[in-house]
């Protein structure tokens, strides 16, 4: 597979990648960040536009077709509103959380950050709703209720290994 | 009281231009003609001249009509529609102005030298094919229509200098930006807009220096000068035009570059230096920045309205009675002898690139546009009236490239547009011509 880069100035830089079939697929990334996207039948011929893509969706598209987009939990896509300001989400627990071991009355989480641990999945299993003797294991995805200020303080508590899931 | 008035008027303009636009853009044409007609009809001399005409006599071929006063509840129309006439207020000439400078910023901003360099044996060859060419034709025609020397190099300026942003426009809008044509056709246009950076700056030092030929070595002088002192603020101090936009928000990002590339441009202008050039050097002192991106995408709508203030003005300061018949008949041999001669030089270029008949011929059509340097260089004309120029030569070289403007972004773009029916019968006759193997066509 051949890619060929060149500069188009004062509109940005084009891609062609070649295809099977001597077909190309051509890339012009445009400085305002917009992406057109057209197909050569061969290297000789007129480009036929396909679709054209503004900046952050050309990069969440390319992430699908890196095939790194597709997670079945990430904390960022799987965040969900309740009413106006308050969030739904869940987190993973490492060993990097100082909470973990602790059972749920002395980690004091509601107190520190403001959030609610409204249930716990662990393995197969959901422990909803958990008790304050409940202990928070490594491994555990907890799913909490709190306003997006919580929850980002609530993120900061579980350490610098946490990297979502 | 003055204020209200200043207002409307300035609404007028935009609501003119918004108009203007949206036409332009329902026949696929390029806005910038329809900005100039746009400007020239609202102008004092168009609609200024209404009120003037109730009650007079006018003669349309040899028949002579005496134009009724129309008067709807009082009012007489034609003085009201007159009344309606915009001037070119300080408002427009610094609006116009800013066009400018913004324009030339943006050329700076997206003008890599290291681009040009890492390419520069094509980009060279394919630029200088077009400038011997079209430079020397238009110094010929200048020379054999106004016979001053400083005329027939304004002229060749005007004819030469392609426009960037019809043609990139153009291209985007066809879909040729994916094809091999587009590169060619770039790069040409990188040459060109290179060459006008020096050209203005010395024109207008000539221009602006007056007969004197020793005057004219002095402004040439300071241009030069002024231009070093920039280079050398380009290269060192780059890490200054870094930290002025470094960490700022969009709002301080817009006002601080505005601010540094206005106040230079103003200052140049000031000492004589052409504003254009000065601003086209700060914006290739940003482009060295981290800060390209969001200053194009801040900057350009921001450009896009100042440039149609700009073509707007060109078409206000037209008065239409300037285009007689002899100017009329230097725009149509102008445009018979340079829309070849492009295109000529066009495809030479796309031959430099490799590139099969079909689309070398491509790169000749879309070179031929005309359209904001040379008016640039109108307007430079423009400003010399009385001192590098005499006036009626000045006003003659304004109205004749005003008109060759209107003429050649129309006709370039129809060109660009109606490619699919020109390369048919082309192809096959510059092929035969020149025993090139034909070659696969996907139509």
């Amino acid at each position: 597979m051949t890619i060929y880069e060149s500069d188009l100035p004062g509109v940005g830089k084009k891609f062609e990648v070649e295809l099977e079939d001597g077909e190309r697929l051509v890339i012009v990334t445009h400085n305002t960040g917009k992406r057109e996207v057209f197909l050569k039948p061969d290297a000789d011929a007129d480009g036929d536009k396909l679709f054209d893509l503004s900046d952050r969706l050309a990069r969440t598209v390319g992430t699908i077709l890196e095939g790194a987009y597709f997670q079945p939990v990430q904390t960022e896509q799987v965040e969900t509103m309740l009413g106006d300001e308050t969030y739904l989400e869940w987190y993973g627990v490492t060993d990097e959380s100082d909470f973990a071991g602790q059972r749920l009355a002395e980690s004091n989480i509601r107190e520190r950050t403001g959030v609610s641990i409204v249930a716990i999945q662990r393995d197969d299993e959901l422990i909803s709703p958990p008790t304050p003797e409940t202990v928070i294991e490594v491994g555990d995805t907890l799913v909490v209720i709190g306003d997006r200020e919580d929850c980002a303080e609530f993120e900061e508590l579980l350490g610098d290994g946490y990297e979502g899931e | 009281m003055a204020t209200e008035t200043a207002l409307v008027d300035v609404g007028l303009l935009f609501a003119a231009v918004a108009l203007a636009g949206f036409l332009a853009d329902r026949i696929d044409q390029s806005v910038i003609p329809f900005y100039i007609v746009v400007g020239m009809l609202l102008g004092s001399n168009v609609l200024g001249e209404l009120p003037a005409l109730a009650g007079s006599d006018v003669t349309v071929g040899g028949a002579s009509i005496v134009v009724p006063e129309i008067t709807v509840g009082g009012t007489d129309v034609l003085t009201a529609l007159g009344g309606l006439a915009l001037t070119d207020t300080d408002f427009v000439v610094v609006g116009a102005e800013i066009g400018i400078v913004l324009l030339l910023f943006f050329l700076g901003l997206e003008f890599n030298l290291d681009r040009l360099l890492a390419s520069k044996n094509r980009i060279g060859k394919a630029g200088t094919v077009d400038l011997v060419v079209n430079f020397g034709i238009g110094l010929l025609v200048g020379y054999l229509v106004f016979g001053g020397l400083l005329a027939a190099v304004l002229v060749a300026g005007i004819v030469y200098i392609s426009s960037s942003a019809i043609i990139t426009k153009s291209l985007i809008d066809l879909g040729w930006i994916a094809n091999d044509e587009a590169e060619p056709l770039l790069g040409t246009l990188v040459y060109e807009d290179l060459f006008i950076a020096v050209y203005l700056a010395i024109v207008s030092a000539l221009v602006l220096g007056g007969d004197d030929l020793g005057a004219a070595a002095g402004e040439v002088a300071i241009a030069v000068g002024f231009i070093v002192a920039l280079l050398g603020l380009v290269t060192v101090g780059s890490g200054f035009f870094q930290r002025v936009l470094a960490g700022a928000t969009t709002e301080f990002v817009v006002v601080r570059s505005l601010g540094v590339t206005i106040l230079v441009a103003g200052i140049a202008l000031a000492l004589g230096v052409s504003e254009a050039v000065a601003a086209f050097f700060v914006g290739m002192a940003f482009s060295s920045t981290d800060h390209v991106h969001d200053l194009e995408r801040l900057l350009e709508p921001l450009r896009d309205a100042f440039a149609a203030i700009f073509f707007f003005w060109i078409g206000l300061v037209t008065d239409p009675a300037l285009f007689s018949l002899s100017v009329l008949g230097t725009i149509l041999a102008a445009a018979i002898v340079t829309t070849p001669a492009k295109a000529v030089s066009g495809y030479l270029g796309g031959r430099i690139y490799d590139l099969d008949t079909r689309r070398s011929i491509r790169v000749g059509l879309g070179m031929t546009t005309r359209g904001e340097f040379s008016l640039i260089i109108a307007s430079l004309a423009l400003s010399g009236a009385g001192t590098g120029l005499e006036t009626p030569v000045a006003d003659q070289i304004y109205a004749f490239s005003v008109g060759y403007v209107l003429v050649m972004s129309v006709l370039g773009t129809s060109l660009m547009q109606h490619s699919s029916r020109i390369e048919p019968v082309a192809v096959p006759l510059l092929e035969g011509r020149f025993g090139d193997s034909p070659r696969a066509s996907d139509d």
